[in-house]
Order: structure tokens, then sequence, then C-alpha cells
């Protein structure tokens, strides 16, 4: 108890302490502090807002690679790759079929939730007790297998996707909106404010399912205690294929609502993997909401760093921030504690 | 037990005498009949399209010189191709390069990449082995004293420096003054060396630049706050040098800004003049410009070596492809010069070439200075009109007149 209650002290004059200096600089320099940022207004609005789509993207892929590694414990290095997969199968959909993209979200949602299920249920089932490497390099693996499949079919060359509402704007009845969106001087293209929404009505989703279904209560219970679960006749193995189908199908909502802003190439997915994992870590293992807010956070300190910092890799305030939680609050901000 | 012992060490031993006599025949100079050289590019991975093409055009090139009597001076010694895959990755490539060379290649052509030609050329300065690099920009890589890496395209330095001259020359010849300019660029050493030349030789032209802004390539996916950082300081002109996919960003996020400036000027950028662009980007990318290393489409030469390309692979042959197969037409007419398959007197004359190229618009014909860097080569303009991609300066290789100022988004 004594020791709890030391680390809380010490964590409350820490905190004490940040307040306290804040409010000194900006006693002493407020004023000069404003007058930058009202002079760099438009800069800093469009931080804000290209961050705040940014992170939406991050959010959507996190939300899938929360779940599995929090229900299973699994590190999943595959997420990327099949990111990827859902791209290009949205993609072949939108090309050959002229489908409308996020109307193909219909068939890869459905397709690599089964997909997920079978990875489950006939390569990571078998080793579910294994340590982390083992799971990690058989992920691992599998994403070098899925990537250089991608490659074989559809080589290298960059492929893109036109959004269809660029001329249009979105129908809404009698109106229709055009983008792009002017926010207080700054720009928000359309694709990404839908990406955004999406993976706002996605987060709603998984939180509903998870909270309020049978099936979310036995996926919460496997992961909270799997020989308990087991023991009141919930099908452990069928709730983890669930579950990575589930993780799988949230990373193809993501893939297909960022087609119609990125290039993809097969190793497109790989630059979303270790922010992803970033994360999930800063919005606690297992939590959606978490990884939702912790999404966001990134994207807002990745692009307001760069706009504030010029000239200073964007990545380096996103490794702080990461870092800062692992010491601080490892168990992420919406994590149990550890 | 004994017996399987037995068994594995006879095995063992007669398969080694069967690499030790199969090995050895080809190193060593004099008349051989197959020269083989070795082909090292990024076949798999995420620069495989250049990769491939390349790695098909060193195979063309091979083919080409045999069907035309091999090389003459040897007594029509063929030639053969040994290619591997660097995978994009520099140890790979160094390890590959070692090996091509114990099973007997005389040259290597590659690599693309510029951590990859780094290593390469060390493996290939240790081995004696002439590297001639087809496309890989780092100026570092010469810098090192190596005697045996040779560069047919423009370096890093040199992009930068003629993509300034040539944005002064554009600007006058339109009566627009250029005096400020943005840049922005990937944060690698492709982008910052080249962004660092531009700006030095740009102040020596009296343009001054208001802001210079790096990203990620690698983790970037929306420029949008970049174009706004860019703007913010009014330039003239907003100059870029990135990767296609991140360039293409550029354009999209610029559409979406619409900063005032007089116009887009790439500068050794991955995605401008590629035929590709135009098509990605539609309305976006208007007359955007690029300095850059290019075929030079004015020549008949090339445009039939192109043509004979698409045909052979279904793929066009885009420019880093072209310099590989200059490359293998380079050491072959060193050896013919040479008159010999040694690596060292194929080095030498590789050194003393002067070799005259119509495949590219360059300021003379190929001849190394004492680093390895031909110093005949330079960048062209080439800028997207109506959906094409044609070259607009120097006058000697244009194909349209330079439009600027533009206006890049509709309207």
């Amino acid at each position: 108890m004594t020791a709890l209650k030391a680390k809380r002290s010490q964590q409350l004059i820490l905190v004490g302490a940040a307040a306290i200096a804040t409010v000194v600089v900006l006693l002493i320099w407020g004023d000069n502090l404003l007058a930058w940022a009202i002079g760099r207004r438009t800069v800093l609005i469009q931080a804000l807002v290209t961050g705040l789509l940014l992170g939406g993207v991050y959010s959507l892929v996190s939300m899938g690679l929360t779940l599995i590694f929090g229900v299973l414990d699994i590190l999943n290095f595959a997420h990327g790759a099949l990111m990827a997969l859902a791209m290009y199968s949205s993609y072949v959909l939108v090309s050959q079929a002229g489908f409308n993209p996020y109307l193909s979200l219909v068939i890869s949602i459905p397709l690599l939730f089964l997909f997920g299920v079978v990875i489950q249920r006939f390569l990571l089932n078998k080793i579910m007790d294994e340590p982390h490497e083992n799971q990690l390099l058989l992920t691992f693996g599998l994403a070098l297998f899925i990537e250089n499949l991608l490659l074989m079919f559809f080589s290298a060359t960059p492929k893109s996707t036109n959004f269809p509402y660029s001329e249009s704007g979105i129908p809404l009845g009698f109106t229709s909106i055009q983008g792009p969106l002017n926010i207080f001087g700054a720009v928000a293209d359309l694709p990404r404010v839908l990406a955004f929404i999406g993976s706002l009505i996605i987060a709603g989703l998984l939180y509903f399912l998870l909270r309020r279904t049978r099936l979310g209560t036995a996926i919460r219970a496997v992961s909270e205690d799997p020989t308990g679960a087991a023991l009141v006749g919930i099908n452990v193995r069928r709730m983890h294929m669930v579950t990575f189908g589930l993780g799988t199908a949230c990373v193809a909502a993501a893939g297909t609502l960022v087609l119609p802003f990125l290039t993809i190439q097969p190793t497109t997915g790989e630059q979303f993997n270790v922010i992803a994992f970033v994360v999930v870590v800063l919005g606690g293992l297992g939590n959606v909401v978490g990884a939702l807010i912790g999404g966001i956070l990134i994207g807002v300190v990745q692009k307001f760093g760069g706009a504030v910092f010029p000239g200073v890799n964007e990545m380096l305030f996103v490794f702080s921030l990461f870092v800062l939680t692992l010491l601080l609050r490892p168990q992420g901000l919406l994590g149990r504690k550890v | 037990m004994r017996t399987s012992l037995k068994a594995l060490v006879v095995l063992v031993t007669l398969s080694l005498v069967a690499v030790a006599c199969g090995g050895g025949g080809e190193s060593g100079g004099g008349q051989a009949e197959t020269i083989t050289i070795g082909s090292l590019h990024p076949t798999s991975g995420p620069l495989a399209v250049d990769g491939e093409r390349m790695a098909e055009a060193v195979e063309m090139a091979v083919e080409d010189i045999n069907n035309d009597g091999g090389i003459e001076s040897l007594d029509g010694a063929q030639l053969e191709v040994a290619a591997s895959d660097t995978q994009g990755e520099a140890e790979v490539g160094s390890r590959e390069a070692q090996r091509l060379i114990d099973d007997g290649a005389v040259a290597i052509v590659g690599p693309f990449q510029s951590a990859v030609a780094a290593t390469v050329a060390r493996t290939t300065e240790r081995s004696q082995v002439p590297f001639v690099i087809d496309v890989a920009a780092a100026e570092s890589i010469l810098d090192q004293g190596y005697t045996f890496t040779f560069r047919i395209q423009p370096d890093s330095a040199g992009m930068g420096e003629f993509g300034a001259r040539y944005l002064k020359s554009i600007a006058e010849a339109s009566n627009t003054s250029v005096e400020t300019f943005a840049y922005v660029h990937e944060n690698s050493e492709y982008g910052t060396s080249v962004s660092e030349a531009f700006i030095e030789e740009a102040e020596k032209e009296g343009m001054q630049v208001t802001n210079n802004i790096s990203y990620d390539a690698l983790s970037v996916s929306d420029l949008t706050s970049e174009v706004t950082q860019a703007a913010s300081s009014n330039p003239d002109v907003i100059v870029v040098t990135g990767y296609y996919g991140d360039s293409l960003l550029f354009a999209e996020a610029a559409s979406n800004v619409q900063p005032d400036v007089k116009g887009i000027y790439g500068v050794a950028n991955g995605a401008y003049s590629l035929e590709q662009f135009p098509e990605d980007a539609g309305d976006q990318g208007q007359n955007y410009f690029d300095s850059n290393y290019h075929f030079d489409a004015t020549s008949d030469r090339a445009n039939d070596l192109r043509s004979r390309f698409q045909e052979r692979t279904g793929q066009g042959m885009r420019t880093p492809a072209v310099f590989s197969y200059q490359a293998v037409e380079l050491i072959a007419e060193a050896l013919e010069q040479s008159g010999s398959s040694d690596p060292t007197e194929l080095r030498d004359a590789i050194a003393d070439i002067s070799l005259e190229t119509e495949l590219f618009p360059f300021d003379g014909p190929i001849e190394f200075n004492d680093k390895g860097q031909n110093t005949n080569a330079q960048p062209i303009v080439m800028q997207v009109q109506e959906g094409e991609i044609v070259q607009v300066y120097p006058e000697d290789f244009a194909q349209a007149q330079p439009i600027f100022p533009f206006v890049p988004w509709g309207e």
C-alpha cells in the first residue's frame, strides 16, 4: 500500500511541477507566444486539421491491431500486409468492375474477415502458447508471403484510383458537398474526411459489439481469463478465430477507405505498421476507444509538432510520445493497470 | 551408422571435386568465348518497378550486341548476363556482387539505389572489377577515391545545379521574375543532397529560398501541412524533390491548398517526368516541370529502342532502363577497344573512353573524369503539357515551348 501511495505522490509531484512550469512560461512569454501563433495561424490550423485526419487513418489501422493484441496476445506483424491485401482487393473491384470504392467495403470487409479466420484457424492456433518471438516470426513470415504474392500479381508499379466524388461532390439528396472543405482557412479534402468519419463509425460499431452483445462479452471474457471462459462454456478457439477475423476486417476497412487518396504498392501497408503499434500501446492494449483516441492524438502531435518545429523529422514527436507513455503510463491512456 | 557416415564423406568429397573442376575455368583474361556481365538490380521489393525493367534492358542490350556479331576484337566473343536481385538492400547488393564476380563476371552494371551502390563499389574496388553505375545519384559514392566505379547519369549535385540554372533561364525567357522559392523535399540523402545543391546554385543566380521543408517519404500519407507551410512564405515558385508516391501526394495537396505561385518545379523528381504521372494526377498536375535525367525523346534511336522494349516486355522503357542499356553498350565498346576481357584492362578502356550517345540529351560524348563521373552528363527540363510529358529546355532538345507561369489546378 505504501509503495503505491509513494508512486501516486511521485506522479502528482511530476504533474504539479509541469503545470507550474507551464504557467510560468505563459506568464513570461505568453505575449510573444500568442503573437507568433496568430502570425502562423493558417499553418497551425492546417497542421491541426491534417493531423486530425491523419490520426483518423491511424486509428482505423490500429483498432484491429489492438483487438488482436489485447485479446489474443499476438504480435501481428502481418497487419500492414493484410491492409495492403484489402487495398488491392478494392483496387481490383474499382478498376475492373467499376465499383465505387466505398461500395467495395461490402466485399473487402467480409472477405478479409474470412481470411483472418482462416489464418487464425490453420496457422496461429498452433502457436498460441508459444513464446512471443515465434508468433512474431510467423506473422512476419506471413507478411512477407502476402506482400510478395501481391508483388507477383500486381507488380510494384504504384496504382491509384480516383475519388468518385471529386467533380460532383458527395450527393446528399437535394444538395451535394463539394471538396475540399474549408475549415477556418485550412483545407480538408473529402476522401480523408470520409476516412475520418469511417474510423469514428467503426470505433462505434466495435464498441457496441464488444460492450452490448453476447459475442462481445464472450470475446472480452476470453481476453480476461481464457480458462475461466472455457469453464463457463465459451468456445475459446472459436472466439480466437472470430477476434482475429474482426481485427482483420477492421484493417480491411482501413485499407479500402484510404484507397481513394493513396497510391498503393505491395509495401504500402508497412508504413502504418510501426505507428499502429505505437498507437496500440498509447491507447491501451485491447481498448478500441483507446486506439481511436490514441491514433488521433498521434496524428495531431505528429503534424502539429512538424509545423511548430519545421526542419525536425515529424516522427521524433511520435516516438517521444511513445517513450513518454512507456515511462509514465505504460498501461496506455485507457488501459487497465498492468 | 558407419556406412552412412562413409557415404556422406564420399558424397561431400565428390561434390567438392566437382565444384573445384567446374568453377575454375572462367576467371583470368585472354580470349574467352563468352564474357559475363553482372547485372544487379532490385527486382523484388518496392523498387521492383524500375529494377525489373533495368534487368530486362541489360538482357536486351546483350542480345542486341550478340546478334550484331559480339565483340569483334575478341573474335566475336559473345556476351552473357549473370543477373541478381539486390532486394533493395545494401548488404544483399554487395554480397551478390561478390558472388557474381566469383562466378566470372568481368563487369557489374547496377544498382539503382545510392545506398546499394556504395557497398557494391567497395566490393568491386576490392575485387578490381569495373562497376558501371546505370542509376544512383549520390555524389559521395565517387568521393571515396575508387578507380573502378563509373557513373553515366548526372549526380545529385549536377541535378541541383543544372536545375537552378534552368529555372533561371526559363524564367528569363518567359519574362517572368523568379526571385524566391520554397523547397519541399524528402529527407533522406537523395532529397537532401539535391536540394542543397539547388539552393546553393540558386543563390548564385539571385534566387532566395524562403522555406526549406522536408518530410519522411516512407511514412508520409498527406502533404497538405507541408504545402501550406511552403505557401505561407509567399514564394514565386515551389520546388519539389521526392519519390513517386509522395510527389503525387504533393500534387494532390497543392491542388487543394492552391498556393498563389507562378508554378511548380520538380528537380530530380520521381514522378513529374513519368508518363504515369498525368494519368494518376489528372487535373492536379498540369504543366508541372521536372528538371531530371531523361532519355532523349527527340532521338530516333532512343525512340526505336523504346518501342522495341515495349514490344518485347509489354512495359514502357523508363529512363533508368535506358541507362542500363547504355551501360552495357559502354562496356561492350570498352571491350572492343581494349581487346581483352581482363577486368583491369577493361577498366582502363572505360576510363579512357569517349562514347557518343544518341540515347541521352547530354552535352557531348560519355567521358569520365578521374573520379569516374561522366563529365558531359546533364539533366533536361520536362513539362506536363496536355497530359503528355514533353521536353522543353534546353532548346537543343526541346519538343515544345515551356509554359510559364502556369496554374496547375484546372481553370
